[in-house]
């Protein structure tokens, strides 16, 4: 990865062009800076450029390098149980896929999706395709590996646990392939999984004021280098 | 048989002998100018339908000059309704191939050409009877009187009106049509009721009257298409007849030299099968939507591989990529002695083409449809097609019917259930997920407890529904959350015994 300096001293970094001109240019270089998404810089973690999806929470987007969803790779969420908010969180990127006219692929959930829930959501049911429980694992990777490199799937999700990292690794280049976002969900978290990003949502804190923020905790994330932690409020409506 | 043609006795009719004029006729089709001249030449005196601009109409009537044309009348079939008269027709056409290769459909009767097939069968009598013990089969497997009424003439239309009177007549020449003809009623030919009537105030009870009527008197009374159901009877005017196709049918095997054990080896083999299914389709514009491979072992039932094709196809890149899905998980009792490709439902292709400009920005464009479907065919053939769902929401009261999942192959059955589907969901809160059995909730110290202890949000919304069938349910819903942060969709029962239950969670 390139690592550039901070835009303090343009001149250091670009010698070759004339002064003043450098000089003059500095927002322009700032903006080029901005707009690509693998210029990875030391300085400013968070702040640096707007290219993601936005998550539709503030606080999340803070920490969220790209300020954002990632358009394409492979996603890992951890949550002690199922059913922690954790498809609260991707409401707006589920929304936006829809819109966009992609569709999400329901790898294997572990309870029945409801479909009055998804209409509420504003998730059109007609642009949703599910692959029942009761398929086998390799069967759900295989199907998983597939809907990446597909590009009509706009997002995939899929519930399994316990994955080797040369699997993740192979469902990552997928991704990359197919252009599209995996979502995985699983209840533990592995140490130098190949994903993209490793969100973690933790038990809300029990304080009584505090109540209706969980935790999300960003343990790695490309163009990241270190934990993150931001509260958020999953049931804003409610 | 009653025969009224006089001059053919024969019982094989040979070529009559004005052939040489009508060969000279036939032969030069490029020249109008010729043609026209000959056609004057070999038509029979008493005709005045030679002007140029009927030549084509000449060139038909002499080319099926020479026809025989067999009529089965099929009474026994008024009494169905139409849609089952037409299965009942075809199938019976099916059966009337084994004569002729031209069947045609007319009102509860099939009229087909057996000149051609006369002196392979050795006479009109062996079809007659080769016909009667097929159909009458075939008609008492249908419940339904086991006769019918036939005649043979030249023309379609003579044939029709003969077997419709009942008379089993058999008419060889076409000069003799017109004596032939006269006997018959008139109930015989196509009238309405005004016609009918008029028919009869003016006297005719038979064709042979009407014969005797001048001919553009005939046609400013009754109108041009009853003076041309006499001219097509007559061989006069030409005679369209919509013809039996058999339905398309493709079948192929091939037979391995030795026995194969290795799955992938097959697939160059089937790959050729493909190729030969998909020239099939392509040459007769269809696309196939179900296949049905067999590989087939020795002493052991053979392996049978069904691929269901969400929107028909005739792409061979696609079956093969289908059939490689499917062979990737497929364990074979035995070695492979024989595989066999067939073709079961066949639809009409409808192509895709891609527009010339691009259309709209990336972002709102709808994604193309077939690399979706073919993706998701594949997946079907994968995990089967039970295990790829769809879901629906239902204007249901009942929380656990208001979810419905259903195959993507039974689009049809969801449209059918369109009335019923609502894109309006409950205004309260639903959960993402619902459990398929309500977990009963155990109070602790006055509180609720399921993983952790649970306090109530907001509710309680009450339903109440299904008590007309026994199954009474009464609860009041809650939206609650769990100390870990969860939230949960948990229900009372308003009955005796007032459990908690929790039935969702909002994830």
């Amino acid at each position: 990865m390139t690592t550039i300096r901070n835009h303090d001293q343009p001149q250091a970094g670009y010698k070759n062009l004339p002064a003043d001109k450098a000089c003059g240019h500095t927002t322009h270089i700032d903006t080029l800076l901005h707009s690509n998404p693998n210029l990875w810089r030391g300085v400013d973690m968070a702040g640096q450029g707007c290219h993601g999806h936005s998550t539709g929470f503030p606080q999340l987007d803070n920490i969220l390098p790209g300020r954002g969803w990632p358009h394409k790779g492979l996603m890992e969420i951890i949550t002690p149980h199922w059913g922690m908010g954790e498809l609260q969180l991707l409401i707006p990127l589920m929304r936006s896929i829809v819109e966009q006219g992609q569709w999400i692929l329901w790898i294997s959930p572990p309870y029945l999706l409801y479909a009055p829930a998804l209409i509420q959501a504003g998730i059109n049911t007609d642009q949703v395709l599910l692959v029942k429980l009761d398929t086998s694992c390799k069967d759900a990777l295989w199907s998983m590996e597939k809907a990446l490199q597909t590009e009509n799937c706009g997002l995939v999700l899929a519930w399994q646990n316990w994955l080797p990292n040369k699997v993740l690794r192979r469902l990552q280049l997928a991704a990359d392939v197919g252009n599209t976002l995996g979502v995985l969900f699983k209840h533990h978290d592995s140490e130098h999984s190949p994903s993209l990003m490793r969100l973690k949502i933790g038990d809300s804190l029990p304080s009584e004021g505090q109540f209706n923020e969980s935790e999300v905790t960003l343990i790695k994330a490309r163009g990241n280098f270190r934990p993150l932690t931001a509260r958020v409020n999953f049931y804003q409506q409610t | 048989m009653e025969d009224p043609d006089s001059t053919a006795q024969l019982p094989l009719p040979s070529l009559p002998d004005n052939s040489t004029a009508r060969v000279i006729r036939l032969h030069p089709r490029g020249g109008a100018k010729s043609l026209g001249n000959a056609a004057t030449t070999a038509k029979d005196a008493g005709s005045d339908h030679c002007r140029s601009d009927q030549q084509t109409t000449n060139r038909q009537t002499a080319s099926k000059r020479n026809c025989l044309w067999y009529a089965l009348y099929f009474p026994q079939l008024g009494e169905l309704n139409k849609p089952q008269q037409e299965k009942y027709l075809h199938e019976l056409a099916g059966l009337v191939q084994s004569v002729s290769s031209t069947v045609s459909f007319h009102p509860l009767t099939l009229i087909c050409e057996i000149r051609s097939s006369l002196k392979y069968f050795a006479g009109i009598d062996v079809i007659h009877n080769k016909l009667k013990q097929q159909l009458g089969a075939q008609l008492s497997a249908w419940d339904l009187a086991n006769d019918f009424l036939y005649a043979a003439s030249p023309t379609v239309t003579a044939s029709l009106l003969l077997a419709r009177s009942g008379r089993n007549t058999l008419v060889y020449q076409k000069e003799n049509l017109r004596s032939a003809l006269g006997k018959l009623p008139t109930e015989v030919l196509d009238l309405d009721k005004e016609q009918r009537r008029r028919l009869y105030n003016m006297g005719v009870r038979h064709l042979s009257d009407i014969w005797r009527l001048p001919g553009d008197g005939l046609r400013k009374r009754f109108g041009s298409n009853f003076v041309n159901q006499l001219n097509k009877a007559l061989g006069k005017v030409p005679e369209p007849t919509r013809n039996y196709l058999p339905p398309p049918a493709f079948a192929t095997s091939c037979e391995l030299p030795y026995e194969l054990e290795n799955l992938d080896r097959l697939l160059p083999l089937a790959d050729e099968m493909l190729a030969q299914l998909c020239d099939f389709l392509r040459r007769r514009d269809l696309a196939t939507s179900h296949l049905l491979f067999s590989l087939s072992h020795e002493r052991r039932s053979s392996t049978k591989i069904e691929l269901g094709l969400r929107q028909a196809s005739r792409s061979q890149e696609h079956l093969m990529l289908l059939l490689e899905t499917r062979f990737s998980n497929l364990t074979i009792p035995a070695p492979v002695s024989t595989i066999k490709v067939e073709a079961k439902n066949f639809d009409a292709f409808s192509g895709h083409s891609d527009s010339l400009l691009i259309t709209g920005k990336p972002a709102t464009r709808r994604y193309n449809d077939s690399k979706l479907s073919q993706f998701i065919e594949q997946l079907q053939s994968r995990l089967g097609e039970h295990h790829v769902k769809r879901v629906n929401n239902l204007a249901e009261h009942c929380p656990e019917y208001a979810s419905q999942q259903f195959n993507l192959n039974s689009l049809n059955d969801a449209e059918k259930n369109k009335p019923v589907t609502t894109e309006q969901a409950a205004s309260n809160p639903r959960p993402f997920w619902l459990l398929q059995d309500p977990v009963q909730l155990t109070l602790r110290k006055g509180k609720l407890y399921h993983r952790k202890t649970i306090s109530l949000v907001s509710g309680p919304e009450r339903i109440e529904t299904y008590w007309w069938s026994g199954s009474n349910i009464r609860r009041d819903y809650y939206v609650a959350r769990e100390a870990n942060g969860s939230r949960l969709w948990i229900y009372r029962e308003k009955g005796v015994e007032k459990n908690w239950y929790l039935h969702g969670f909002f994830a």
